[in-house]
């Protein structure tokens, strides 16, 4: 497969799920999977916009979200998106009960290490989406 | 009794500030980082968020936010997807930020950043950015007081 996998964190802005959705993307994108990923913002693809509808159409979605609403998956869909794997933070922090893991601002060391831990995962899966073996 | 040319006593409204928050540029970044600042430290209280996407994953309540709130967006590029997106979704904006035409379009467009890697220079411009927002709440909860 040669299109870029989209991963689409939701960016959540009230709670740390979102910082941590969000981190966890950029960490996977920027760094691990750098060559075959890419984050077309989520606002966008929220507007519905022809591009990145058309954008979105081409290849495979990974989605990241905090809560339950699923606001990047929903989104996604909602734009025509083909999403291969939803990710969600909640199912991630069950790994780590007890964990306070920072705010919506930032993180701490904590937090980090969660995203450093869950990004390795999230990283292999996405090698396997662009890979095609979904 | 009440003395002749006493007003009323007004309350402000709080003010709605929703951040684009994209993925893609820097712009995104200090979009959101600035609008965290206002809501947990300069407008604690007086300002309320959403996240944007929940004007499609959301219900009725949340889509009813921009006819409730007098609201602020706040955008990291010319694309203007959260003003965009409200307009749409929601309602009528009552003002709009625009983070590249503060710091910068090239530098609001480059590269993502992670808050792992922020700098001096970019909490300056989350304080720019912070400071219109500012501004502009404060009039907005001026002209909407109750
Ligand atoms: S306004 Fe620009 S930075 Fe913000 S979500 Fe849209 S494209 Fe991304």
């Amino acid at each position: 497969m040669s299109e870029k996998v989209k991963v689409v964190p939701c960016s959540g802005i009230g709670k740390v799920h979102g910082l941590l959705a969000r981190e966890l993307a950029l960490k996977v994108a920027n760094e691990l999977c750098a060559e075959i990923t890419e984050t077309p913002c989520l606002a966008y693809i929220v507007t519905e916009d022809p591009e990145i509808k058309e954008k979105i159409a081409r290849g495979k979605c990974v989605t990241i979200d905090g809560c339950p609403k699923m606001c990047a998956a929903k989104s996604v869909a909602h734009a025509g998106g083909d999403i291969a794997e939803e990710i969600k933070i909640i199912e991630i922090l069950k790994n780590y009960r007890g964990v306070q893991p920072g705010n919506a601002t930032a993180l701490n060391d904590d937090g980090w290490k969660i995203v450093d831990e869950a990004a390795l995962k999230v990283a292999a899966r996405v090698q396997q989406v662009y890979e095609g073996e979904v | 009794m009440e003395s002749i040319g006493t007003k009323p006593p007004t309350t402000p409204v709080k003010v709605g500030v929703i951040s684009c928050s994209g993925e893609d540029c820097l712009g995104g970044t200090i979009s959101r980082l600035a609008t965290r600042k206002i809501l947990e430290r300069i407008r604690l209280g007086e300002a309320v968020t959403i996240c944007l996407p929940l004007f499609i994953a959301g219900g009725e309540e949340e889509r009813a936010f921009a006819a409730v709130f007098p609201t602020i967006t706040v955008d990291g590029c010319n694309k203007w997807c959260a003003k965009r997106a409200t307009e749409n979704l929601s309602g009528k904006v009552s003002d709009t930020v625009l983070v590249a035409d503060i710091i910068g379009a090239e530098v609001a467009e480059s590269a993502v950043l992670s808050t792992r890697n922020l700098t001096p220079e970019h909490m300056g411009m989350v304080d720019k950015v912070a400071e219109e927002i500012r501004v502009k709440l404060d009039r907005l909860a001026d002209q909407n007081r109750r």
